[in-house]
This record gives structure tokens, sequence and C-alpha cells, in this order.
């Protein structure tokens, strides 16, 4: 992963209106921060070496630092794990901020390839993680070709559809729903 | 007799079928009936719905709630994202009522309704609460014979713990793999890093040599400290990091030793006498030393 610089922050990159969009998007709790970096000392992203991790992040998104956010992926290598949220001694809950950039960034279509795939698949087959060969890896397990969720199921499958078109996903798939 | 809404997710019924097969025959042995989940989907994974907006999230995650609700059961799951993704959204549309009321409204096109009844387990605390270590205890076929495990929870399965409806004592120290693995028979030690993550997930498909270095570090305090004949894993995607993630990195000639891996479900079935064949059959790295440690005895 490339290496960012954000050592220097030039204040005239701060986008107020950036700021705003995070919190609608999710991080409520994003002006409480006060940079003490117990996130990042229990981050995997940190602890595996990306550069720009969870307080890195988080610092960034109070300043409304908005190009950095959206071009930079770490946000997209984050594992959900929740750690962050556990420790946070001031309930930033900062894996919310995360997700809140990255739902920034999809409004942009700044995500990574596996984005689209994941929602794509989980549209057409029910299934964001769809990996080619499973019948005969379910065969060596003794088990049925298909396992019986919407995978088996059209009709569930179409309601399924219907309901997804009722989301965001409409707004947001670079793929027709149909 | 208990029941149980059998949720699948993706990487269990596609990538580590094996591990279903385990799920399902230790319930049947445990004498849990299994319900169908007919029509489940995706939890929705965190890189999918979740990093839309919220409603979508809760949306996706109610379809696959609302599943169980009309069943009138509990789910359960051996992933941990699966987990994670099912319970948070769950807490969203409990604390937030407007949330709730927006996915209620999507839901009620297709004739459905959130209602939130049904709560989510994952086998590791539902063997702890709902079996019951002594009555598992009592059903096993093969004692562990002392077999040394190092046990890895997973992060889903401890954090957000304001999410979940049942938890570890502490979740900065868990210890119910630990104990399930000692009811069995086997031997599983605290070691340093049992916390820590496996590097699996979207560090793994985002940055994948930084993930899998992540992971190494984490094995190699696990064989210094504690030497074990298998890693135990809570969380299906730990699995597959565990076993073909290690066997990349032995591929890659970056690790000169290996340690077999299993999910807890697949350790508790082939303890009840599950067909090893099926309960093992997606493994990549051998287990055959594992098994004669555990059949040896009897």
């Amino acid at each position: 992963m490339e290496e960012v610089t954000v050592n220097v922050i030039d204040l005239n990159q701060c986008d107020e209106d950036f700021i705003k969009q995070l919190i609608e998007l999710g991080a409520e709790e994003l002006k409480e921060c006060i940079q003490c970096g117990k996130c990042a000392s229990t981050c995997p992203m940190a602890l595996a070496g990306l550069e720009f991790f969870i307080k890195r992040i988080i610092h960034a998104a109070t300043l409304g630092l908005r190009d950095i956010l959206i071009e930079d992926p770490s946000v997209w290598a984050c594992q959900s794990c929740n750690r962050c949220v556990e420790i946070c001694p001031m309930d930033v809950k900062p894996y919310e901020i995360i997700q809140a950039v990255r739902r920034a960034a999809v409004r942009v279509e700044a995500c990574p390839a596996s984005t689209y795939e994941g929602l794509r698949n989980l549209y057409r087959f029910g299934h964001a993680v769809f990996p080619k060969g499973f019948e005969e890896r379910r065969k060596k397990a003794g088990l049925p070709e298909k396992p019986p969720t919407a995978l088996s199921f059209d009709e569930l499958r179409k309601k399924y559809q219907e309901v997804l078109k009722q989301t965001i996903l409409e707004e947001i798939a670079p793929f027709p729903l149909d | 007799m208990k029941k149980i809404g059998l949720f699948l997710g993706c990487n269990i019924p596609f990538n580590r079928p094996d591990v279903e097969y385990s799920i399902r025959y230790l319930l049947n042995e445990l004498g849990v009936e299994i319900v169908e989940l007919e029509g489940a989907t995706c939890c929705p994974a965190f890189g999918s719905m979740p990093s839309l907006d919220v409603v979508g999230w809760a949306t996706a995650s109610a379809w696959n709630l609302t599943i169980a609700e009309e069943k009138g059961v509990d789910i359960i799951t051996g992933c941990g994202s699966c987990y994670g993704s099912l319970n948070e959204a769950k807490y969203h549309m409990d604390k937030h009522p407007e949330i709730k009321e927006q996915v209620n409204k999507i839901l009620s096109t297709v004739g459905k309704e959130y209602k939130g009844t049904s709560k989510v387990w994952n086998v590791i605390n539902y063997l702890y609460e709902e079996i019951g270590l002594d009555n598992l205890k009592a059903k096993i076929k093969y004692n562990l014979n002392g077999l040394k495990c190092a046990v890895q929870t997973g992060c889903h399965n401890l954090w957000p713990s304001k999410a979940y409806p049942t938890n570890e004592d502490n979740t900065f120290n868990p210890t119910r793999m630990r104990e399930i693995c000692e009811a069995l028979g086997g031997v599983a030690p605290h070691y340093s890093t049992i916390t820590d993550c496996c590097g699996m997930g979207a560090l793994r498909s985002q940055a994948s040599a930084k993930s899998l270095a992540l992971f190494k570090k984490k094995l190699d305090v696990i064989k210094e400290e504690i030497d074990p004949d298998v890693c135990i894993t809570g969380c299906n995607s730990c699995l597959m990091q565990f076993d073909a993630g290690q066997a990349l990195l032995i591929e890659q000639k970056k690790l000169n030793y290996k340690i077999p891996a299993l999910h807890i479900a697949q350790l508790v079935a082939i303890a009840l006498g599950a067909d090893v064949e099926k309960a093992t059959a997606l493994a990549t790295i051998p287990l055959n030393g594992v098994i004669t440690k555990i059949k040896g005895g009897n």
C-alpha cells in the first residue's frame, strides 16, 4: 500500500461540509475525539503497519480532510473488529467513523473493485461472498450441492432483490438492479 | 426439545462446508433440532451494505432475522462476521426506533416485519450457556487425551460487547473456548496474544502481505509460548487464515513449522463421533496427528 503523508496539514484543505456529511453518515461522535491514541494501540491496521491507521483517519475526519480520506484506500482495509469502539474513552466509536468515510467514498465511486463485486454478488445470488467451485467442496463434506439459502429458492431471492431495490443500493450500484 | 435456526452465511457453506457439516452434526448429537432458515442471505458482510448506509445494512440483516422470527427460533452461526453484522444491525434497530421503522416500511412491501424476538448466538456461547459444559462432557465419545489447544475466539465474537446478548466476563481475557476444550479433555493454556487479530477479512483482501505478516507474528508467539498440537478458532474467517493462510505462508517460505487448525464446531463434532473425513474435508494443513491423539486413547 502507498505511503501517505499527513504530517503537515494544510488547513486550507479543511472542508466543513465534509465533516457534516460524515456526521450524517454515522460519525455522530466525531467531534468528541481527543486524539489520545488508545484506538491505535489496539487497531490491527496499525499493528499490521498501515501508515494511515485509525487515529490518523479520525484526525483527518475531525479536520474534514476530504481528499485524503476519499483517496486513501486504508478505510477499506479496516477489519470492522470494533476493538477501537470497545476501548475509546470518549465513546467516539471510531469504527463508525471508518464506515462513514466508506459511505462518503462510495457516493463518489471511490471504493475498491471488490466492493462492487461483493454488492453485485449480494444482489444476484444473495451472497456477497460467492466463490467458484463450492459445489465440489460441499460434496466433499457430504452436503447437498447448494445450501438452503436464497440461492436455492428463486422466489425468495426475487423477494430479497425487491427489498434491496428499496435501499440505498438502488442509487449507488454501478450495475442494473434487474 | 431445543430448536435453533442455523444461519449459514457465505464463507461456511461455500468455502468451509466441513464446518457446516460439523455444526449440523454437533447440534443433532446434542439433541437440538435444526430449523433451516430457507431463503437466508449474506449477513450482510461489513464491506457490502454496512459500507453504504445504516438503513440498508439493517434492512438486509432484518431480512435474515425475520426468517428466524417467523419460525419462532433463535439463530446460531459459526462465522464471526455473521455474528457481528446480525447482532450490530439488531442493536441499531432495537436502540433506534426510527431505523427500525424505516426497515419495516421496506420489509412490509414483501409482507415481512422485524420484531426483534430472535437472539443471535455463536457456537461458543451456545455450547457454553445453552448446552453447558457438564452436559457436553457427558455426551462425548472421544476424550481429547490432553490435546494441547491454542484458542482464538475472534474479534467479532467479542466486540462491540454492547451489541451482544451474552459475552465473556472480560472480553480482553476470554476463557470460554479454553473451558470448552478442557471439558472435552484437552488442555488450553493462556498465551499473551490470545486476543490479537488473525488478520483475515478486509485487511487480507486489501493488504494481503501485511495481513499475513500480522498473522505470522501471532502464530510465532503461539508456537514459542505454548507449542500446541492444534489451533482452535471460534470464527470461520479465523479458521481460513489459520489453515489456508498458514499454508500460504509455508508456500512463500515465510514459515518453517506448521500447526493444524480446526473450528471449535469441528473439534466438538469429532469428540462427539463425527465422520472425520467429512468434518475436516476442506482442511489444507493435515490433521492426522490431531485425530490420532483424539482417537488414540479410546
